[in-house]
Parts: structure tokens; sequence; C-alpha cells
């Protein structure tokens, strides 16, 4: 990579944190201070703005796995199995943070931690194969077939999320029913300012989901390069 | 109903699991770049 690209791509990181900082700000500023309390549950509600963007990102980033492993069974190329990598660990992150604050949230709704409903069952099975996958690609050796194997995981374990959508419609569950996205239309189904609110919380996580995917990435390529040079060097003495 | 215990618990669950993320890749990046100047220096013994 030539240094020009290399101070251009830090430009870009430093405009990506500046912006992913302000947008947690304006986050924090519109759950605490801006959006009204909920008249059923109160402050507890203010949960959802955390919640809800934690699923969303977790399922966005799966669904970028799902991508990358097909790209890279199709293509064979590396590069592809990086981007998979990178996003699994951090959907992961992040699907850990939904089953942390989602009993948080319904202890006091609901008077237990947990329920064994199939939203709440769906979503653990979804944390623990990519978990697995995880495992999976620091227990095998690297190579390809480490990467073919997780490709093959990433993709089967992405099938998951639309039973995990669909779940609270095809069954009665404990989990509420989906507020954004209704038979009514986006958003039709919430207050105005609740849907602002939980708008700008989604634009900080998604924000912040690319500047930890950078980070990554040039990451796990820098690894690459080191490893590469290392081999060569051992070939050559 | 008040649940501001339960709410101030997310709120740092959250923060807690994105700070202890950025603090773990931090940390692979102090190893990658340990590595780096390793290769570096040996390199240069090389000539």
């Amino acid at each position: 990579m030539n240094p020009d690209a290399v101070e251009e791509n830090q430009e870009e990181g430093n405009i990506l944190v500046w912006l992913t900082g302000l947008a947690f700000l304006a986050a924090m500023i519109a759950i605490f201070i801006y959006v009204p309390t909920e008249r059923t549950e109160g402050v507890i509600q203010r949960i959802m703005y955390f919640h809800v963007p934690s699923a969303w990102l977790s399922f966005f980033a799966f669904f970028v796995v799902f991508i990358c492993s097909i790209l890279f069974l199709w293509k064979k190329e590396r590069e592809w199995d990086i981007y998979a990598q990178a996003s699994a660990e951090i959907g992961v992150i992040f699907c850990s943070l939904v089953l942390v604050t989602g009993p948080i949230w319904a202890r006091p709704i609901w008077g237990a931690w947990w329920v064994w409903d199939a939203r709440l069952t769906s979503t653990l099975i979804l944390w623990i194969i990519y978990v697995a996958y995880l495992m999976l690609r620091t227990q095998c050796d690297a190579g390809s077939m480490r990467a073919r194997y997780a490709a093959v995981l990433g993709i089967v374990g992405f099938l998951n999320i639309p039973f995990i959508h669909f779940s609270v419609l095809w069954w009665r569950t404990f989990h509420p029913q989906p507020k954004v996205i209704t038979n009514e239309g986006i958003g039709k189904g919430m207050d105005p300012t609740m849907l602002a609110t939980l708008g700008v919380s989604l634009c900080a996580f998604t924000l912040l989901y690319f500047l930890l995917m950078g980070v990554r990435v040039r990451q796990e390529n820098l690894k690459d390069e080191i490893d590469r040079l290392k081999k060569e060097k051992l070939y050559s003495s | 109903m008040d649940n501001l215990g339960f709410l101030f618990a997310a709120n740092a669950v959250v923060w807690g699991g994105i700070i202890y993320y950025v603090y773990t890749i931090r940390q692979r990046n102090r190893a990658l770049e340990k590595d780096l100047e390793l290769l570096k220096e040996t390199l240069n013994r090389k000539g």
C-alpha cells in the first residue's frame, strides 16, 4: 500500500471516529433527555434504544458474514474471509449485548429474567452458532479448509435470522410484536419522538459497526502481511 | 414504575461491552506492532 493511500485511509478513519462519537452523543441526549417516558412501562422502556440497535447491528453483521462467505466460496479470495471473520466477531459482541440487555428489561416487566419463548430461544441459538464459528476459526489450522468450513457455518447460521424475525408473528411469545415495521407501514406503531430517538440510536450503532469493521479488517490484513514476511524470511534463511 | 437501576444497568452493560471490545482490539494492535518491530529488527540484522 502506498503512503498516500495510508494517509487517506487514516483521514477517513478519523472522520468516522468523529461522526460515530457525535452520533452517540446525540443518541444519549435523545434517550435520556429528549424522548418522553413511556406510559405503561416507565423509564425501563428506554432500554429499547440500546436493545433494538444492538439486535439490528448483530443481524446486519451476520448478514455481512453470510454475503462474504458466499463470495469467499465462489471467488476463493482471502479478502472475503477477512470481512466475514471481522463481521462475525462484531456480530457476536452485539448479540451478547442483546442477550444481556433483554433480560434486564424483562425482569421488571415480565417478572422473569428469561423465558424459553421462540424469539429468545432462537436468538440464543444464533449466538451459539456464531460463537462456534469464531471457535472454529481459532481451533483449526490456518488455511483455505478453515476458511471453507467457517464460510459454510456462516451461511447456515444466517438462515436462523428470518426465523427469529417471524417467530413473534408465528407463535404466541412473551416478546413484543414488531413496532417499527408493521402491517400499517414503517414506524406507524410508534410515537414520532420515540421513532426519531430510535433512528438516531440505530445510526450511531451502524456507524460504530463500520468503524470497528475498518479497524479489524486493517488488523487482519496487517497480520497476513506479517505472516507472509515471516514465512519468506524462514524460507530464505 | 421506577426502574432506574435496571435502566442504568443495561446502559452500563452496553458501554462496558463496547469499551471491552475496543480494549481487546487495542491489545491485538499492540501485539501486531511488537511483531512488526521484531520482524524489522531481524531483517535489519540480516542486512
